[in-house]
């Protein structure tokens, strides 16, 4: 899993830091301008320069002068009612049919032999709820409107005294209604498919001669191999070997003078670890602050360091109080780093590295931990709170929370490469303190608050887009937009000039004449290029404008954090909040003044 | 028309005032045009009316002669290429005048798949109105359209005389000042046309001011004080009902239980006087009446017991 490093921000760092707030302000003002002149335009095209300026100013007071102070709740609740009233007895609830078949028949294709099953499963529900419900917002809301304005039922309710801001709201907020009926079952489905779907039970199969040892039964398409250890006050216990991420816990008892072993429900498959992330700093070969050695991966992600040298990649953490560890008997850390091998190396020891905890005031250090690193795994390093160490350079045993944080709560974990000739990768997100675990239940709650965020978007869109277009065109262009905002990297990538070739007119010079991306454009004459260039200037800036202000729906899309076992943060769900309610409000005004300048009795 | 509401209309002949007014448009007009802002067809035409407080006032006139763009301009769902539209003194794109507005519109649009209740419940939130107040409304609206029968079956199970009805009950649901309805009688049979023309005259004299279109000149006729004519979208002719349908060199005279020899000598007068007779029958009734007085009473169900509460 890939944990992008906006992904990291809590809410106030993405809001203010980040300027998430002024992007959110100069988004809207750009519209508003925009708006303004289009529809001057429209305007003084229809009644003159000096009507239309008029028109379109009273739109405006409207707006803000009657139609919004007068907003009834009463009647948004009436139109969103009679939204979802619609919607059911359109039978929508079909897609909840079509779900329940989904995961009655999904057992026969999941495999369970997979290395995770718990990822498979979760990763099958929350994709298939994701494009149902997506689905079923895009139909809901770009054919409703269009339809009550061809069969006129539209004009019963705008000859009352309803405002455009109602029925805006009123339509949006009754399809949300249904699309949360639905997901809500979904999401319940869902997690009693995944918690009852992985769960399995093994027996003991064999058992050591000196009864210390032993394998379970082979169930789901896997066995485990056990210890058994006798603990302080004489019982016996145990836990069996990781397979599948998962272990069971052994529990020995006496029966009647017989000595019986059972093993538990398997631990690990479902959880919800709460990352505590740092800032990386890599310092290059003499020691000085750096940024890594790309080691030929077309991907900047990951930064390289390497081995027996003096690179080092520093993660700082904030806030490293024993609280927030269980107390601070020790400090849970987990990492997943690349290795890349310049030669093959012992291939089953693996690439060595080392650990040293820091105190920022680079007085008080830890001993070096080693480690080999786990490739395609996540290693859980468990460091006690009371080991050896040096300050100001002579051995001392530390305390990690009372010497080796700051004051100010900041601990810094120092990663090297033991192997000359090998390298480690590593992003910010590879490394992170474990501070606990949120459960499961609530995490997957998150994870389908991110796919009602997007059903939401699709919906405030569609509506939208219902209010001056015809049903079918107003579909295209939520999906367009659905599409863009899954993958607007590219696009965006595209439209920037990030990838080369040019702009789209000169893109397509280059096609026929086959030329290589690379170079730059001859067509013998400057003048010609120089335009097409200019024009390309002008479309490409139209682009980026207008992508910025899609919504990028790939962003909400959490479902790799509940698969990979990583909670969602608050400060995240709160952000995609944030940006849910400013799109709402965005095309909810959009979508007024379509509405209102729009004469409904014309169709 | 009564003697009564005939001696009201005269009253109505008195120059109005300003808040008499109910409706007024100002050189009013609309041109449709094409996607591309070609002009299609001029619809109405510089329309100057005025409707007082409280008459029937009819929109008359052949299809495509105007009368729903006129509607449809004076409730705000067009917008006039020209000239003004104003109903209670405010614009006719003002959303705060639908509060005094109750409209039947011409094919009853409403959402089938709602039940006659919950129609009008709906209808009734959209006035704001709280839910006892919603109760009670659709409750008496319900039986004076004489829907108690259906109240709880989708509106797709409704004929088109029970549509109409439910489509009524919505325009009162606010108990409206002014009432404006397109076609009202499209649809009914006689039973219920003559109903709705009896509910029309009645909510009249209850103060109410109607804004009617028809082209079904006998119901403009029964129900309206004033009428305009429209024709491809001009105003042909303005005024009362019964002084633009008098016929003002013929002389007609009711009386019952005339003699032959009395009819003659009646007859002999007239000519002596230098008058001409140019018939001297007994009158017919209309088909309408002929046709009500035979059904009326035994006809099955529920109707006669269904006639508007009075």
């Amino acid at each position: 899993m890939r944990i992008e490093p906006e992904q990291m921000w809590s809410y106030f760092e993405w809001l203010f830091y980040h300027y998430g707030l002024l992007q959110g302000v100069l988004v809207a003002v750009a519209l508003a301008a925009l708006g303004f002149i289009a529809c001057y335009l429209i305007s003084m095209a229809r009644y003159g320069p000096g009507e239309g300026f008029y028109h379109v100013t009273r739109v405006i007071y409207e707006l803000l002068a009657r139609d919004l102070p007068r907003t009834s709740m009463r009647r948004i609740y009436a139109l969103g009612r009679l939204a979802f009233q619609e919607a059911i007895r359109r039978r929508v609830l079909v897609v909840m049919a079509v779900f329940i078949v989904g995961v009655l028949f999904a057992g026969w294709f999941l495999d369970p032999s997979s290395d995770n099953v718990a990822r498979l499963y979760i990763s099958f529900v929350m994709t298939g709820t994701s494009y149902l419900v997506l689905l079923l917002g895009l139909f809901l809301s770009c054919f409703s409107l269009p339809a009550d304005i061809k069969s006129k039922t539209i004009q019963t309710i705008t000859t009352k005294p309803v405002r455009c801001t109602e029925i805006v709201i009123g339509r949006i907020l009754g399809f949300t209604a249904v699309g949360t009926l639905l997901l809500a079952g979904m999401a319940f489905l869902s997690y009693q498919f995944v918690s009852r779907g992985i769960n399995h039970e093994h027996e003991v199969k064999d058992m050591a001669s000196d009864g210390m040892s032993g394998t379970t039964s082979y169930d789901a398409k896997h066995q485990h191999q056990f210890e058994l250890i006798e603990n302080e006050d004489g019982s016996m216990g145990g836990t069996t070997d990781e397979q599948k991420g998962h272990r069971h816990e052994v529990v020995v008892r006496d029966v009647d003078g017989q000595r019986v072993v059972t093993l538990g429900k398997p631990e690990g498959l479902l959880g919800a670890r709460i990352p505590v992330f740092g800032s990386l700093q890599i310092t290059d070969r003499s020691g000085n602050v750096g940024s890594g050695l790309n080691v030929g991966y077309e991907s900047e992600y990951q930064k390289y360091i390497e081995g027996n040298s003096l690179m080092s990649a520093i993660w700082t953490f904030d806030g490293v109080y024993p609280g927030r560890f269980g107390g601070g008997d020790s400090l849970p850390l987990e990492l997943s780093l690349k290795a890349f091998r310049t030669y093959k190396g012992d291939i089953v020891t693996g690439v060595q590295g080392e650990i040293i905890l820091k105190n920022p005031d680079g007085r008080v250090e830890s001993e070096r931990r080693g480690f080999v690193v786990k490739e395609f795994a996540v290693d859980h390093i468990e460091i006690p709170r009371k080991i050896s160490g040096s300050r100001d350079g002579q051995p001392v045993e530390v305390d990690i929370f009372d010497d080796l944080v700051s004051e100010d709560g900041q601990l810094q974990v120092v990663v090297r490469c033991k192997d000359n000739g090998q390298y480690f990768g590593m992003a910010q997100p590879d490394l992170y303190l474990r501070a606990g675990d949120s459960t499961f239940g609530w995490n997957m709650f998150k994870g389908f608050l991110g796919i009602w965020m997007q059903m939401v978007l699709v919906i405030c869109l569609g509506v939208m887009f219902s209010t001056f277009l015809s049903g079918p065109v107003a579909m295209v262009a939520t999906m367009t937009c659905l599409m863009l905002g899954f993958f607007g990297n590219l696009a965006l990538d595209v439209a920037t000039g990030d990838l080369p070739g040019g702009g789209p007119i000169e893109s397509l010079i280059r096609m026929p004449l086959q030329t290589g991306a690379m170079v730059d454009l001859d067509l013998g004459n400057e003048v010609l290029e120089t335009v097409i260039k200019g024009a390309d200037q002008g479309i490409m800036y139209t682009l980026v404008s207008v992508f910025q202000a899609i919504p990028r729906f790939g962003q909400f899309n959490t479902a790799d954090f509940v698969a990979y076992g990583f909670n969602i943060s608050g400060g995240l769900v709160a952000r995609h909040l944030t940006m849910t309610l400013a799109y709402f409000l965005l095309t909810s005004l959009i979508a007024y003044f379509f509405l209102k300048t729009r004469e409904l009795a014309a169709a | 028309m009564s003697a009564s509401t005939v001696a009201e209309a005269e009253n109505k002949a008195s120059p109005a005032t300003a808040s008499d007014v109910v409706i007024e448009t100002r050189n009013l007009g609309k041109i449709y045009r094409d996607f591309w802002g070609r002009k299609k067809v001029a619809a109405l035409k510089a329309l100057d009316i005025e409707v007082l407080k409280g008459e029937i006032f009819g929109l008359l006139g052949p299809n495509g002669s105007g009368k729903s763009t006129t509607i449809k301009l004076i409730q705000g769902l067009l917008f006039p290429t020209s000239g003004r539209a104003f109903v209670f003194g405010k614009d006719a794109r003002d959303v705060t005048k639908n509060e005094r507005i109750g409209y039947l519109p011409e094919e009853s649009y409403l959402y089938k798949f709602l039940n006659a209740e919950e129609t009008l419940d709906f209808y009734g939130r959209l006035f704001d109105m709280p839910a006892e107040l919603r109760r009670e409304r659709s409750e008496q609206l319900i039986k004076m359209v004489g829907l108690q029968h259906a109240r709880r079956r989708q509106l797709k199970e409704y004929s088109k005389g029970m549509t109409r009805r439910i489509g009524l009950a919505q325009a009162l649901i606010n108990e409206p000042d002014l009432l404006i309805l397109d076609e009202p009688t499209t649809g009914m049979d006689p039973i219920g046309s003559r109903e709705m023309k009896d509910l029309i005259v009645r909510l009249r004299d209850e103060g109410k001011t109607i804004l009617m279109c028809s082209h079904q000149l006998a119901d403009v006729q029964d129900v309206c004080d004033r009428v305009a004519i429209l024709h491809q979208g001009e105003l042909r002719e303005l005024g009362r009902v019964d002084s633009l349908l008098k016929v003002r060199d013929v002389t007609e005279v009711h009386t019952t239980q005339l003699s032959d020899a009395t009819k003659a000598k009646i007859a002999d007068l007239i000519r002596a006087e230098g008058g001409k007779v140019i018939s001297m029958d007994n009158p017919t009734t209309t088909m309408e009446e002929l046709f009500l007085d035979i059904v009326q009473d035994d006809r099955p169900g529920q109707r006669p017991s269904s006639k508007p509460a009075t």
